[in-house]
């Protein structure tokens, strides 16, 4: 077909479809490539290889025809039911959803694919939040919670919202969990996929789109750690004023220029009470904190147990960061465990523990029967000598037997994560009992000292774990230069303070924005080993696992669309929002990510998982 | 049926570039998981499909960006894009809203495409050609996040785009150094568009000045089926069907498209002969189906006395502006670039 070459580009893409045509002239206009990538298509998001072009074009008409032969209903199931992983890697994620069209998708005993999900989809929801004491376990009602009949907790569980059981569909995207091939009763075998083929094409993608040490870019081709998103929440004079004292009381700090800082700090403290609100708080803890550094008063270090657990048990209550990051874990856990029998996870987040009693529940309405579940809680030791992480088991404990789930647990005291090793851990063999590793805020730490996120890395892989979720602040907190921290510091914890605004005031607010103060006291005032809340991206944080030779488990648009209808319950949920990130989910506020849920797998434990046994 | 759709594929495969077939081919696949029969909209899903990128105050390419939230009670954001300058070539994150130094700065407040269901002002796609419209026309960018069909019908997203003109106007940091004022432009893209032809009769009501506007692919329609819907429809990525629902989605309930927020110079049109409205430049994609209702509204204007300039470019398909390996883009780039240009 002759067409009127004025009009056209030629394509860099020697399977381009055009016609050869004038290649010389405009040639000049396109971008370099990167690592083979399509530049252009990388600005806005998808990863294709330019070689991959054709392919990748192709994949796309054969969806087309077969979404045009297939009434409007067969097609709706891709909405509604296929968990979608990854949408950036085009060619990974267009293939997936060829699969489904051959064969049909749901040789599935567990039923865990949902055949009525299309029914759960959008009616996820039983009702309000009634029954979150029973997920957060909340210790002062203990002997009330007791009394209830074990009955009633189950009728509770399947209402609550962090009952994991109710979600259809993956959280997770593993290309080594095929579903068995046909043994058996499945009626549909004209249609069957090669499952050696589909491991081929995902795990290739893989390791193209997480290849080891890659530069320190973030998901577009930007560097990393100079992308400082900002958003405006109060947009008046004063707080304008008010910032820029912070700011140039933090830059007298760090010209040493000790004099002029003392001065402004006594500024800030006049100018922060005349301001409402949310900056008021935020710049009275960074007037303290530099306060602190300028007249080295470094705060008491370690904090009292009792009132940090008090703190934290606040802030889970008033904002749903906590929540977000214990939901999202679960999810990934649960899934990573399917068709285990003896499961063991390891939580370097022990705290009160509030992360379990909604996996457990999960678990014990597992079809076909939970799980033995082991828990290994690891913590700081307590300065009263009582032996918190014990007292924590226990109630786990009880909660196990009233559920039924056979439960075993060990807590265990270390002042770093990295005086851990896996010898102490009592681990059993793989074939015996899954592993799943836990981080929730507590992996920044190890960057105070030198080699102990290394070392913490390799007790990690001896654990052969199934899966590692972390969850951690996005922010770049750590940076060499303290101006640069402050000032990321100071935006970041102005966001997280604005979201607490909306939220139930009064006791719960008060006490989140202690917990929050004490992360600015020590990203402000503390230097070396002192200054644990060494926040860092997800960027830096992936390549610090990919170093380390984990590879991503992705989570998917199941575990995302959850994620979302629970923030939906929050006062002034209205600014919270859920964003997908090459398989990683971010909690942000107005636009602004805040925290981040990443899972992970040592990448030589490849093996596919062994045969479903129950 | 297989047969038709082999033909289609094929011809506008022939039109555009490989990645830039792909990349909108991919957009219209999802966007049909997206739409329900039934009319509702698979928001989680969309949001989870959508590339977004955060703000940046960073300078990329000699532009950063920062996210405001101008109204609580929507939570509706905007994201502002601002060049940096030769005297300050790393900008002071403490200062943002520092006041724009230039004689004559002119303020783009952008309404994203989406036909007013798809699409945030954080979209990669979005967030791309903001930045490029800052170095094109030395200006300032305002994107518009504003709300979206079918959760929020008509008028919202006329609503947000008004509290964001009035926001804009009344910044003083944006104002001009020449006259103390803020020289404004609205522009869009399919629904923004649309929504800028409507922001800008608002602004004349009130009396707020827009220098101009900028409708890139306009979204507009009616009751009645023109040649080109005809013509076109499924050819170039863009079905009938699919817009109807996206009018469903929109309009209040009840409604057809002769409502007058799709169809504004039509049966329940609003004139706009004798008022000051703002001149307009119109871009009309040859191979978009709904180009007779874009070109019905280039007429509309010009009967009405309005000064309207059209670029009809002839083998263009919808979306050409998102990448910038054609002829059009250029063109019609290098057409802003004069039209924000043409009062300093």
């Amino acid at each position: 077909m002759k067409r009127d070459n004025n009009h056209l580009q030629p394509n860099p893409d020697p399977s381009s479809s055009l016609g050869g045509g004038s290649s010389a002239g405009k040639a000049k206009l396109w971008v370099e490539e990167d690592c083979g990538m399509d530049e252009l298509l990388a600005v806005l998001g998808y990863k294709v290889k330019t070689s991959d072009m054709a392919e990748v074009a192709q994949k796309l008409e054969q969806l087309e025809e077969v979404m045009c032969n297939v009434q409007d209903d067969g097609i709706s199931h891709l909405a509604s039911e296929t968990v979608h992983f990854n949408p950036s890697d085009l060619s990974t994620w267009l293939q997936s959803m060829l699969s489904e069209f051959n064969p049909p998708s749901s040789f599935d005993p567990f039923g865990a694919a949902g055949t009525t999900a299309a029914a759960l989809d959008d009616s996820f929801l039983c009702g309000p939040a009634e029954s979150s004491t029973l997920s957060t376990l909340d210790f002062e009602n203990n002997n009330r919670q007791h009394q209830k009949s074990g009955q009633q907790i189950f009728e509770e569980a399947s209402c609550s919202d962090y009952d994991l059981k109710a979600i259809p569909g993956k959280a997770i995207y593993s290309p080594n969990t095929q579903p068995p091939t046909h043994d058996s009763s499945s009626s549909s075998t004209h249609n069957i996929v090669k499952p050696e083929k589909r491991l081929k094409s995902t795990s290739g993608s893989h390791s193209d789109i997480f290849p080891p040490p890659p530069p320190a870019t973030a998901a577009y081709g930007i560097p990393s750690d100079s992308i400082r998103p900002v958003v405006l929440v109060d947009s008046q004079e004063n707080g304008i004023r008010l910032v820029h004292a912070l700011m140039a009381c933090a830059e007298a700090v760090q010209q040493n220029n000790l004099n002029l800082a003392e001065a402004l700090v006594k500024q800030i403290g006049f100018l922060a009470i005349s301001q409402a609100g949310a900056m008021r708080k935020v710049a009275t803890y960074f007037a303290e904190a530099l306060a602190r550094r300028i007249y080295r008063l470094y705060p008491q270090n370690p904090l009292d147990h009792s009132l940090s657990d008090v703190l934290h048990m606040h802030f889970y209550e008033t904002c749903p960061y906590l929540k977000f990051a214990h939901f999202t874990a679960n999810q990934a856990i649960l899934e990573a465990f399917e068709g285990k029998k003896r499961v063991h996870v390891i939580d370097f987040s022990m705290n009160q523990g509030m992360q379990w009693p909604a996996l457990m529940q999960a678990l014990a309405l597992r079809p076909g029967g939970p799980p033995a579940f082991r828990l290994t809680g690891i913590g700081p030791p307590s300065h009263d000598n009582s032996d918190h992480l014990q007292e924590v088991g226990w109630k786990l404990a009880q909660l196990a037997e009233t559920i039924h789930v056979e439960f075993e647990y060990r807590g265990f005291v270390a002042n770093s994560l990295a005086d851990l090793d896996a010898s102490m851990l009592d681990l059993r063999p793989t074939e015996v009992e899954a592993v799943a590793v836990n981080s929730v805020f507590e992996l920044h730490k190890l960057l105070a000292r030198p080699g102990a996120i290394d070392k913490v890395f390799s007790v990690v892989e001896q654990m052969r774990p199934e899966i590692v979720t972390i969850v951690e602040q996005e922010a770049n907190h750590n940076g060499p230069v303290f101006l640069d921290r402050f000032t990321e510091a100071l935006h970041y914890y102005s966001t997280l303070f604005d979201s607490l605004e909306g939220s139930a005031s009064g006791q719960d607010k008060v006490m989140s924005e202690v917990y929050l103060g004490k992360q600015i006291c020590n990203v402000v005032a503390c230097e070396g080993v002192d200054r644990v809340e060494r926040h860092e991206s997800l960027t830096q944080w992936r390549n610090r696992f990919t170093s380390a030779g984990f590879s991503p488990v992705l989570l998917g648009s199941n575990a995302f669309k959850q994620a979302s209808m629970l923030l939906a319950l929050f006062a002034g949920g209205d600014g919270y929002g859920v964003e997908e990130n090459n398989g990683c989910l971010m909690l942000g506020w107005h636009n602004r990510p805040l925290i981040t849920t990443s899972a992970w797998k040592p990448a030589n434990n490849t093996s596919p998982t062994s045969t479903i046994t129950y | 049926m297989a047969r038709s759709n082999e033909v289609n594929l094929n011809e506008c495969k022939m039109v555009v570039p490989l990645n830039t077939w792909v990349l909108i081919s991919n957009f219209k696949l999802a966007y049909n998981l997206l739409r329900r029969p039934d009319g509702t909209f698979n928001r989680h899903l969309a949001e989870f499909l959508d590339r977004k990128v955060p703000a940046n105050a960073t300078p990329v390419d000699g532009v950063f960006s920062f996210d405001v939230l101008i109204d609580r009670g929507t939570s509706l954001l905007t994201r502002i894009y601002r060049p940096v300058t030769a005297e300050e070539p790393l900008p002071d994150v403490a200062e943002l809203e520092k006041p724009v130094t230039a004689e004559v700065v002119p303020v783009i407040i952008f309404f994203h495409g989406g036909s007013f269901a798809h699409s945030s002002a954080n979209s990669a796609i979005y967030d791309t050609l903001c930045r490029r419209l800052v170095g094109l026309c030395k200006a300032v960018v305002v994107s518009v996040n504003y709300r979206r069909a079918p959760e929020n019908r008509y008028p919202c997203a006329y609503d947000d785009g008004w509290t964001a003109l009035k926001w804009v106007n009344s910044r003083p940091w944006l104002q001009s150094r020449k006259d103390s004022k803020v020289h404004i432009y609205l522009a869009g893209d399919s629904s923004g568009g649309n929504i800028v032809h409507h922001v800008a009769l608002r602004a004349i009501e009130s009396g707020i000045d827009v220098l101009g506007n900028i409708l890139l692919n306009p979204m507009f329609g009616g009751e009645e089926r023109t040649e080109s819907e005809h013509n076109l429809d499924g050819k170039y990525f863009v079905t009938l069907r699919d817009r109807d629902w996206y009018w469903r989605a929109y309009l209040p309930e009840g409604e057809d498209r002769d409502h007058h927020a799709c169809n504004p110079f039509g049966p329940n049109g609003r004139s706009v002969e004798g008022i000051k409205f703002p001149k307009s430049l119109v871009v009309v994609a040859g191979l978009d189906l709904i180009q007779d209702w874009q070109l019905a509204y280039v007429e509309g204007l010009k009967k009405a006395g309005q000064e309207v300039k059209l670029l009809y470019m002839e083998q263009a398909t919808i979306g050409f502006y998102l990448l910038p390996n054609n002829n059009h883009f250029h063109a019609v780039m290098d057409e802003i670039s004069r039209f924000v240009g043409s009062d300093c």
